[in-house]
Order: C-alpha cells, then structure tokens, then sequence
C-alpha cells in the first residue's frame, strides 16, 4: 500500500513532491498506523484517495501558474528575442495547420455516402451508357469486383422553373447513382430501378440548396415541372444538404442511358463510380479489372487516341477511390505544400531550441545559483517545458488566424468539387492538428534544452565550453541545429528560384491573345426559343448589335469556345485534296472581328465577313499550328478542307489566324479550325467585347445589352479576360507565392539563428578573445576565425540541402506546369545567397570584437 | 496593513494550523494531531490537504521553516518543523477579529445567548 502511495506522490508536481513527499509518506504510514480496525483502515483509505484527487490538480495549478508568472518575466526580459520566436512559431504553426485543413477536407474527411472507402472511380470503363443498358448490365453482372456501379455526366443546363431561367450544374445519371452511393432523399425519393429506360425518365431529383432557393423549402415541390434545356421533367425528390455529387450539382436526371432526351450540344462522356465487393481489396479489385477481358479490348481500341495524345491519363484502366478522384490534380499539390510547411515549421521550431539553448547558456549562472539553492534538475526541466508551452501554445492560437487566412487563400486557388470538401475551420481535427503540433513544437524545443541543463550545470570552465564547437551537449545541439535549418533553407531557397522563373515563364507566355480590356460573357441558347438553326445566328446578331452601340466598345464578337473556359472540346480529322491531314482538330465557330477582339493576328487570308452566311460556300480560317501540322507549306488559303467525320463536308480555307494557348499559359498549341457562327451556330456562346478603359467598368453595362436582345437567355459567367486569365494562374501564383514567403521565411530564420550563435559565442568567449587579443591576434583575423567556425556547420547543411533539393525537388517542380527541376545553377544560387548572408549576419555579430578591451576582459573574469 | 487585509478570509484548515502554531513550533504531523484534538475529531487533514495548506503558507510568508530542532533524541531526522512569521501572527490576529466582528453581528441579529 505504502509503495502504491508513493507512486501515488509522483503525480504532484515537481517542486511540491521534493518539499513534501517524504512528510505525506510519513503521514500516511503514521495515520495508517492510528486506523487499527478494518473499518477504519478503509475510511482512511477512501479519504485519502479522496485527498489525492482534490490536492493534485490543485497543486498542479498552483506550480503551473508560479512557473507561468516567472516565464512571463523571463520572456519580457527578452522581447526582441521572443517576439521573433513567436512570430515564426505562429507563422510556421498557422500555414502548417492552414494546409492541414485543405488537406484534411480533400483526403481525411469522410465524404457525405455510406462508406466512402469502399467506393472508387471506374476509370476508362469498358462500356459506355451509349451503348445501351444491355451491354452495361452485362458487363457489371460479369465484373467479379464490383458490387454495383453507376455512371454519371456533369453538364450544364438551362434550368426552367416557371418564368425563371437559370444556367445550372447538372448530372444525368443511372437510375442506382443514388443507391450506389447509399445516399437517401431528404424527402421525396430518389430514383426507382429500371426509371433510366426511355419514357420513365423524366424525373428529377433537386438539391436541397435548390429546394431552398427556388421553392422555399416548399413540400408541394413534389411533382411540380422543371424543364431542362426545355425539356419538363417532374421533381420527385429533394437530395440531402451536403450532397452535391459529382461537382456542385442542382439537378440529377436518370436520363444517361437515353442521350438525346435533354437537348445540349458538346460532347458526351460519362463516368463511372462503383462500389467493391465486401472485403475485397482494392488492389485485388484493381488486378481483376485490368484483366477483365472487356477492358482489354476497349484498351486496344483505344490505343489510337492514346497515340493521338488524347486522354492519355483516362485511357488506362483502373479503379480509383473516389476521395483522391474528387481530389483530382490538387492531392498532390496539397501534399507536397503541407510537406513545404511543415519543413517551415521545423525550421521555425529549429529557431526557437537554438535561441533557448542559448539562453540555457546564458542563464547557466542563474541556474547553477538556483541549483545550489536546492532547484533540482526536474525542477529546472519543469520551469523550461512551462516556458516553451507559453511560447507554442499562444503561438498556436495566433496561428489559428494564420491558418483561416490560409485556407482561404488555399481554397481560393485550388477550388473544390463539392461542398463536402469546402475547408471549414471548426472541424475537429484540424483544431486537434493545431494543439498536436503545439505540444509537439513545444515538446521539440523546451526538452530539448532541458535535456542540456544537466550537462550545462556541470560544465562550468568557460575556456573549454566554447560555442560552435562542439565540445559541450549544448554547442554540440546547436551546431545540428544550424546545419538543420541550413539545409531546410536551401531546399526552400532553392525551390522558391526554380518556381519563381517557372511563373515568370508562365506569366510571360505568349498566349496568342490579349487579355487586357476585354469583357467577356456567357449565354446558353438550349431550350430557349432561339434554340434553333436559323434563329441562333439571328440571336447572336442582335446581341452584338447592342454589344457594339455600348459607349466604350471598340469592338465585339461571340465565339463558342473562348479560351480559359474548360470544355470537353469536340475534335475530329480534316485533310487536304493532297492527302496532307490534321487529326484530332479542335472545331470552333466565331463571328466576324473575334480575332480582332482578341488581339490574335490573323496571318495570311481574311477575317469572317458578313458575307459568309447560311447558304454561301461553307468557309474556315484555320491557326498556326494547324499549317504546322498540315506539313503542306504556309500558303493553304484558297485550298479545300474535307471533315474525316462526318464524311465529305468540305471547308474553303479563307484565312490562317494565330495560335492561342486553350487552356492557359501552361498549356501548349493545338490545331484549330473555326467556323463562321453564321455558317455553323452553336448553342451557347461567349461574347467578347473589346472597350476603352477597365474593362471592370463595363461589365454591367455589356450584361445589359445582351439581356435587352432577349431576357429569357441565361447570362452567366460576366468578367473580364484578365480575371479569367488571373484565374488560371490563381494555382501556379498560389504555389509559388508560398514556395518564395516560406523560401524567405526560410533565409532569414537561418540568418537570425547564425547571428544569434555568433553573438553568443562573442559573449562567452570573450575571456578567450581577451586572451587572443593579450597574445597578439588581431581583432579582423579573430573575426574570421568565428566566420569560420559559425559557417562550417551551415556548409554541412547547405551539402545536405543540395542532395535534399535534388531528392525533393521534383515535387516542388510538379506545383508549377513548366517550372524546371532545381539544377546545379539553381542550388548554386540557393548556396550563394545562404551564405553571403549568413557571412554577412556573423560579420556584424562579431563586430563587438574590434571593441574588446584585452585588459579588461581578462580582469572582468 | 492592507497586506494582511488580502489573506482575509482564511480557509479554516489554515487558520487552525496558524493558531496551533502561534504556541509554538510544530511538525506536520503533530499540527495534524493538535488540531485534530482541538475540534474534537472534527478537522482531520488529511497529507495532501496539510501539505498543500503549509506549502501555499510558506510562499505567502505566513509560516517558516524552522532551523532550530528540538533535542534531538525526540527529534526524527525527517520531520520538518514550522513558525508563523511575525505576519501570520498579524493575519490570523486580524481573521479572529473579523470572526468576532461576525460572531457579534449574529448575536445582534438573532439574539443568542452569549455562550459560555
């Protein structure tokens, strides 16, 4: 019992125990031995279990808050010091914890269907809803892995509901999507099976943001018509809050077997989710699908795009879960930034252990006079952890603002899917991410130079404890921790060079047009009554007409696909009478003065005219990089083009424009062929409107205009060239602003800890110096010795950074399209700056040298 | 003396230990048995509460470690001995004014007897 008690003891704190554990161990064998029958043994015991239980926390705040008291003193003492501290800590603790959120939304947080895990994206699927219902239930009756499978097809629609029309996200999918997923409606119910079969499927399910908005959450919603791109559908549910699957969607149709039903132009492609057989693995599933024999085949046909460089990624057949499928390309980047931030964060917390260790040296003498006085080492240990939480935990929470700010930045660049990923900062695991990291960085670096105090306690001749060299657990500690931010900062500094040149090349980039001043809007003409032939092309004359009486506008066109936007492109073969042929070729239509508008140099020919009508001989201008590929020579105007698909339709090459970037500046040339939209109207558009001035300013004024032609024509999407193209870079910006703050996060960390181990070593040395400077060395030459010995074990971090770089660096590289690998130049440079500045941070440490008085120090001691 | 004004109310554990110690120094244990005595049984500390009362008293001044050792052949190397500092005698002097004043106050309100 005694031995239990005594056990018992070890969980007051510290300086309590050691005053006081011998006298309650006393008392308690003393009152043991006064309780003589059973009855009052067990009395005393409860009541002294019932002692320990009230006087430990007790105790425990009561030292907390003494320890508390004395480290804000020692921290007031020290401000510059320990502002800079915080500083990074909560910099460093805040982004770290920020991209902990993004990441945690992305990949951890479980997504809102019945066990997430089991379900994965059928990539590339051997059979498509085009195919009809026979061969796809064939197929997954056959699949020895797949328990179930839905497809699905995000698009977009006009969405009627009475006199309102709006452009809407929506998913024509498969009857069983919703069972698939194991999501229930919220009320109403989601589709029966066999509802996708032609003449059953018009029905729709709305999400509940939807019901909200436009119903107000009206239970009469239930068989009320909505129509799509003008076909009525009857709403027979309403989805869960936080259900929007596959991306943002309001409206679900089981109409993907039965293509046609909703009108729309583009291309069709629809995907697949399904969900494993019970207990079976995903990688085992993943081998019997790529044996499956139907996916063999579809491989094999398949191979052809594949060489034609379509797709490429689509074309291997595999099973992906779902949660890295809606991840998608920003799983990697959001990996490797947390990665980044964390490496911030151990330079950072490198910082802080150097700057305590030091200040355990400096304080050798308070605590060797404490240390006599009775303090014991676990006291000490106990008043630095107290210490160092301070520091983290208020860190932590400053941090929390740092990590909202970045998570919204972070959000803002690399968009999500659905709603179910959106970072949200109340999430418990990111708060229990924070704290975690807070002890960890407190732990990390208050035991560290707690570890030290024992050995600084009897390291007490301060000719043989010289800083920087290693002879001493202290200066042995700092000398790692030097080199640790050494090569941190020059993975960092390295990293920020490698993709700042790789934006500036993408800032640069030509993109064969110009974004400056112009205004752009988007209009979807499907199921309105302009949706047809003869009466597109009247539409987009009207409109333009009143685009081009807006004071301010210099000129204005509507082309079908823009550039920036992301589309699923229709591309097919076109050849020369010469047997010279392009294929794929992305098609395109555009009216008069698009080029002109756009700022894209029309090479040889002519623009469209007004001449090149419905009726008239079907014309084309062609781009650059067409002629490249043609390999026919520059001169084509005048030539005939003939459509590998459909067959025959020929095309009078009238004009040859330039080449532009689709997708942005990462993206390279491709073959284009426009059309006049007079010849060949498409069903929605973008109109582009060049003006005098901020294009900013004009952008109500063009929304006006296009809604005077004909109101019921959805207008979405209203914004200038420059902001979608700052869109496109918001990503590569994102990164590399990061890759540089934390690059020169990095540097300077790195300088201060130089500078702040240099001038100690000239404080505790400076008996030596005395002694240096007594025998005749000189204040430059004694200089240079500390030059040496406080960059030595930067050098031998710097080496290791270099193989780190080289090891790391090609996932810094993958943040930014086109951003280079960090080469020899790049590491040299890193190198250069690192230690010039570290050179030139130790130099002014030790300029108290040239002031020491050789007498004076040698008395002092 | 608004110093001593800050100890005011004292938690009866503590005032019992000053009271008994104001008669001279005890050890922990013997503080435990004298005040166990003088409530009849009633305020049994237990060690944590004892150690926890004597230990906030020495950071406050209120007691101190004693040098002095009775004669050492009833002495036991390990106990330690405590004396109220010239401060506790103020404060546990000002607590049983306060008391006093309050006891006062009951007997005006209510009319008790005065107690024997």
């Amino acid at each position: 019992m005694r031995r239990l008690y005594r056990l018992l003891l070890k969980l007051y704190p510290v300086r309590f125990r050691e005053e006081f554990s011998a006298p309650l161990e006393r008392q308690f064998a003393d009152d043991r031995r006064d309780a003589r029958h059973a009855g009052e043994r067990a009395r005393f015991y409860l009541r002294t279990l019932a002692d320990l239980v009230i006087t430990i926390p007790r105790e425990i705040l009561r030292e907390a808050g003494q320890d508390l008291r004395y480290a804000a003193r020692v921290y007031r003492k020290r401000a510059v010091a320990t502002a800079l501290a915080f500083g990074a800590l909560a910099l460093a603790i805040g982004a770290t914890t920020g991209v902990f959120g993004v990441v945690n939304a992305l990949l951890i947080r479980s997504l809102p269907f019945r066990q997430p895990d089991r379900l994965v994206e059928v990539a590339n699927p051997p059979v498509s809803p085009l195919g009809g219902r026979a061969d796809y239930d064939a197929w997954l009756a056959n699949s020895g892995f797949l328990a179930g499978a839905a497809a699905y097809f995000p698009t977009q629609m006009n969405l009627a509901i009475g006199p309102q029309t709006s452009h809407v996200q929506i998913a024509e999918v498969s009857a069983n999507l919703f069972d698939v997923l194991g999501t229930p409606a919220v009320f109403g119910r989601t589709f029966a099976p066999g509802e996708d079969r032609q003449g059953r499927d018009n029905v729709a399910v709305i999400s509940y943001a939807l019901w909200q908005q436009y119903f107000g959450g009206d239970p009469r919603v239930l068989g009320t018509a909505i129509r799509l791109n003008g076909t009525p559908l009857a709403v027979i549910g309403v989805a869960p809050p936080a259900f929007d699957f596959p991306r943002r969607t309001a409206v679900w149709t089981p109409t993907v077997m039965d293509y046609g039903l909703l009108p729309q132009d583009g291309v069709f492609y629809a995907s697949m989710v399904g969900r494993l057989k019970t207990g079976l693995p995903l990688a085992t599933a993943n081998a019997s699908y790529s044996a499956d024999r139907a996916t063999r085949e579809s491989l094999a046909r398949n191979r052809q795009f594949a060489r034609n460089g379509l797709l490429p990624d689509a074309m291997i057949p595999r099973l992906v879960p779902l949660r890295d499928q809606l991840a998608g390309p920003v799983r990697q980047s959001s990996l490797v930034l947390l990665a980044l931030v964390a490496f911030a964060l151990l330079i950072a917390c490198a910082n802080v252990a150097q700057l305590l260790l030091a200040r355990v040296g400096e304080r050798r003498q308070e605590l060797a006079i404490r240390g006599a006085l009775g303090a014991s080492r676990a006291r000490l240990v106990q008043q630095l952890i107290v210490e160092s939480t301070l520091l983290t935990t208020l860190a932590a929470v400053a941090g929390l603002a740092v990590a909202r700010w970045t998570a919204r930045v972070a959000a803002a660049a690399q968009p999500v899917r659905m709603a179910a990923q959106d970072y949200s900062a109340l999430d418990w695991r990111v708060f229990a991410f924070a704290i975690l990291l807070a002890a960890l960085t407190g732990l990390l670096f208050g035991v560290l130079p707690a570890m030290l105090i024992g050995r600084t306690q009897t390291a007490g001749d301060p000719l043989r404890s010289r800083a920087g060299h290693g002879c001493s657990g202290a200066g042995r500690m700092r000398t790692g921790l030097l080199a640790i931010q050494g090569a941190v900062a020059l993975v960092l500094v390295s990293g920020s060079l490698v993709l700042g040149r790789g934006f500036l090349h993408l800032v640069r980039a030509d993109l064969g047009f110009r974004a400056a001043d112009v205004v752009t809007l988007n209009v979807s003409l499907a199921g309105t009554r302009w949706d047809s032939e003869n009466r597109l092309a009247q539409y987009y004359q009207s409109a333009l007409a009143r685009l081009r009486a807006i004071p301010g506008v210099q000129s204005a066109a509507a082309v079908q696909y823009l550039p920036l936007i992301d589309h699923m492109y229709g591309a097919t073969g076109l050849q020369l009478d010469s047997g010279h042929k392009v294929s794929p070729v992305i098609f395109n239509s555009a009216t008069p003065d698009y080029f002109r508008v756009m700022g894209t140099p029309i090479l040889d020919g002519r623009d469209f005219e007004a001449s090149d009508r419905a009726g008239a001989e079907r014309v084309a201008i062609v781009n650059q990089e067409f002629v490249s590929q043609l390999g026919a020579g520059p001169h084509i105007v005048g030539q005939r083009l003939t459509a590998l698909f459909p067959k025959g339709r020929t095309y009078l090459i009238v004009g040859v424009c330039g080449s532009a970037r689709l997708h942005g500046p990462s993206d390279s040339f491709v073959p284009q062929i426009f059309l006049p939209v007079d010849q060949s109207p498409p069903g929605f558009a973008t109109f582009v409107a060049r003006v005098q001035g901020a294009a900013g300013a004009s952008l109500a004024a063009a929304r006006d205009a296009v809604r005077q032609a004909a109101p019921e024509v959805p207008i979405y999407d209203v914004k200038s060239l420059d902001r979608r193209l700052a869109e496109a870079l918001a990503r590569p910006r994102f990164y590399t602003t990061a890759v540089i703050f934390f690059g020169v996060f990095a540097l300077l960390l790195a300088v201060v800890g130089t500078y702040g181990a240099a001038a100690y070593a000239v404080t505790q040395r400076t008996h030596e110096m005395g002694i240096r400077l007594a025998v005749g060395a000189s204040p430059a030459g004694l200089r240079a010795l500390l030059l040496r010995q406080n960059l030595a074990p930067l050098a031998v971090g710097v080496a290791f950074g270099v193989v780190a770089a080289a090891l790391f660096g090609r996932y810094l590289q993958s943040l930014v399209a086109g951003a280079e690998p960090a080469g020899a130049a790049a590491c040299t440079a890193a190198a250069a700056t690192l230690g010039a500045t570290a050179a030139l941070a130790v130099w002014i440490a030790t300029s108290r040298i040239a002031a020491i008085d050789p007498t004076a120090a040698l008395r002092a001691e | 003396m608004a110093k001593v004004d800050e100890f005011l109310p004292m938690p009866l554990p503590s005032f019992h230990m000053l009271l008994a110690l104001s008669e001279g120094e005890r050890h922990g244990y013997a503080l435990k048995r004298e005040i166990l005595r003088r409530t009849n049984g009633k305020l049994n500390l237990a060690a944590g509460a004892l150690y926890g009362s004597i230990s906030r008293m020495l950071d406050q001044g209120l007691i101190e470690e004693s040098a002095e050792r009775p004669d050492s052949h009833l002495d036991d190397e390990r106990r330690r001995y405590y004396r109220i500092t010239p401060l506790g005698r103020r404060v546990v002097h000002a607590e049983a004014v306060r008391l006093q004043q309050l006891v006062r106050l009951a007997e005006d309100s209510l009319g008790l007897p005065e107690l024997a």
